[in-house]
């Protein structure tokens, strides 16, 4: 995203990307840093330096940020974000089954010990943080974090209504096979009726489909 | 997860089924298929000379222990495939953890269709398997205005709207409509019969699960009401529940399904009688036992070609592999990762089997979004 900053500010006059950030550039990344502010963020690790750190940044951001500690049975799902120490059993911690996460998950690799890269998939993280937490880590962990959990919730939101739109398709074929037969229409005419008058009911074509299917029951 | 290397470790499976609560009837019997198709492979020197190590839990018959189980199988266990559920709600419990944990579920259950995941395998009867038939048949022999009772859930929703598709379109009608709870007692049967007498439908189309196809199944006789005037035509309705009902009282009513146990050919007999010999004479199979039986196969095959657990390796090679089933040769769609199955309808005996009415000349394709359906469902 800075990066990006820095594009737009070269494409002006004074050449590549040598100077540093002007004005413009500043102000670009604080209106982008504004998707963090009141941000309900739980840091879910031990108090020393590098959780302190990690905290300040954090308010830094402007983020509200709640400290928990020590690691409680249970996630609490009450926030948007949630750093957290990883440890053996942090999956079983987490009360969301994976694939339906209630809030973004950061967890916090300190350092130590053999990298468990399954540990972290069945954790299904949506960002790691490394100590020590410096501004630049901090806020591409929560921007990630956060831009993958939407993305994720709005593909889920997707598929749903593409669910929903299958079925429909299926209630407005039926519908118009019936108004082609009954009124002895087109299927352009047909469907054209059926628009019209859920324009004028204001209702979606699938619900003026649905109670022409249903009133046809009744009917016949 | 995946370990490929030269080593006689079991591969690891989950399985999940509930051995308690309202769904423990039919279940019950998918566990033993399951179970018994894991202990036929071992018996042979398991695959590629490693045996197959199931990893069960009983979800108790609710939905979102489902879920947490295949979590815990995935996560603690270190399982890649699940092989379970029953009911829809189960199986969209399951869905996104094996979905976001990159698993594969293994589905041996019949179900209203309109679901694709690349991290499941369905081998049971999507609805073009068996309602389409189902409904041409009873049209035939039995009339046009059709009553529908179900569980009040998912499955019974859905499938009850397909059926009333096929109906409408082929000229019938449905004259009565009456949901009970999932788990629903003795009583609740009592109004639904007596709404039953007073509209006197041809057909009573059930999509009744578990305990409660047991008090349907009873009220209906005790209200006196002839199966060979207007029957009880399920989807859902196996040997299993015939026989947790009595044979008397099943006796008369129609289910369509791709097995029954009274299918005639080798590989059924053979597998009759290995079931019965394991689990007692008067033990019957059904045609969730049976996708059950035939999954794991499938699996076993599956994974003598892979030797990985690795879920887009099986996922690949399983698709196009065939299987000489009980049911006959069935094969996994490619195009849906579902299985093509046969169609049969069956009438239950006084035995507790069923008497098979209509079987499909081969295999059906499976179509779980009835694209070959769209408008034409004329009754022929």
């Amino acid at each position: 995203m800075l990066n990006m900053a820095r594009h737009d500010h070269a494409q002006g006059k004074r050449g590549p990307s040598q100077k540093p950030v002007g004005r413009p550039g500043q102000q670009n990344v604080q209106a982008q840093q504004k998707s963090f502010w009141d941000l309900n963020v739980a840091v879910i690790a031990q108090r020393d330096d590098d959780g302190e750190r990690l905290m300040r940044e954090l308010q830094r951001l402007r983020c509200n940020v709640r400290h928990i500690w020590p690691m409680p049975p249970q996630i609490p799902v009450q926030f948007d974000l949630v750093f957290c120490a990883l440890t053996e059993d942090l999956p079983q911690r987490i009360p969301w089954i994976p694939g339906e996460p209630e809030a973004a998950l950061v967890v916090i690799d300190c350092g130590e010990g053999e990298l468990d890269l399954q540990l972290i998939h069945n954790c299904a993280a949506h960002g790691v943080m490394h100590y020590p937490a410096t501004p630049r880590s901090t806020q591409t962990c929560v921007a990630l974090a956060r831009g993958h959990f939407l993305y994720e919730k709005r593909l889920r939101g997707r598929i749903d209504k593409l669910d929903e739109n299958l079925r429909t398709m299926r209630s407005v074929e039926r519908a118009k096979s019936l108004l082609i037969r009954m009124k002895d229409v087109t299927e352009e005419e047909a469907y054209n009726y059926l628009r019209r008058q859920a324009m004028e009911r204001r209702v979606t074509i699938g619900a003026v489909a649905n109670a022409i299917i249903d009133s046809h029951e009744l009917l016949s | 997860m995946t370990r490929s290397s030269n080593t006689s470790e079991p591969w690891r499976v989950g399985v999940l089924f509930s051995r308690s609560g309202f769904m423990a009837v039919i279940e019950e019997t998918q566990l033993r298929g399951t179970l018994t198709a894991i202990d036929e492979i071992n018996d042979k020197g398991g695959i590629n000379g490693r045996p197959v190590e199931p990893i069960v839990y009983d979800p108790g018959s609710d939905s979102r222990s489902y879920g947490l189980y295949a979590k815990k199988l995935m996560v603690e266990d270190g399982v890649s495939t699940i092989f379970g559920c029953y009911t829809s709600s189960s199986r969209k419990a399951v869905l996104p953890v094996v979905e976001r944990l990159d698993g594969l579920l293994w589905y041996p259950t019949l179900y209203e269709g309109f679901e694709f995941s690349s991290n499941v395998i369905y081998t049971g009867a999507t609805p073009n398997q068996n309602s389409v038939q189902l409904c041409r048949t009873l049209m035939e022999l039995y009339g046009t205005r059709f009553y529908f009772v179900g569980s009040d859930y998912i499955y019974p929703r859905e499938s009850n709207r397909i059926m009333r598709e096929l109906i409408r379109h082929s000229g019938g009608s449905v004259v009565g409509e009456s949901y009970v709870r999932l788990g629903a007692e003795r009583s609740a049967f009592t109004p639904v019969m007596r709404d039953i007498k007073q509209v006197r439908p041809d057909v009573i189309f059930s999509t009744v699960v578990g305990e409660a196809t047991t008090f349907l199944y009873q009220a209906y006789a005790d209200m006196g009401l002839d199966p060979k005037v207007t029957p009880i035509a399920s989807l859902t309705t196996s040997e299993a529940e015939v026989r947790a009902m009595g044979f008397d009282v099943g006796e008369g009513h129609l289910t369509a399904a791709p097995y029954f146990q009274g299918v005639g050919n080798d590989s059924n007999t053979t597998f009759v009688n290995r079931y019965k010999k394991r689990y007692g004479d008067d033990e019957p199979t059904n045609m969730c036992l049976e996708a059950s039986y035939f999954q794991v196969n499938v699996f076993a095959k599956t994974l003598e070609k892979t030797n990985s657990m690795e879920t887009n390796l099986m996922r690949d090679s399983v698709m196009g592999s065939e299987f000489d089933a009980p049911q006959g040769g069935v094969s996994i769609n490619p195009v849906w990762g579902h299985a093509d199955l046969w169609t049969r309808i069956g009438r239950a005996n006084r035995q507790g089997q069923f008497d098979i009415v209509y079987e499909s000349p081969s295999s059906v394709k499976a179509d779980p979004y009835l694209l070959g359906y769209g408008r034409c469902l004329e009754y022929s």
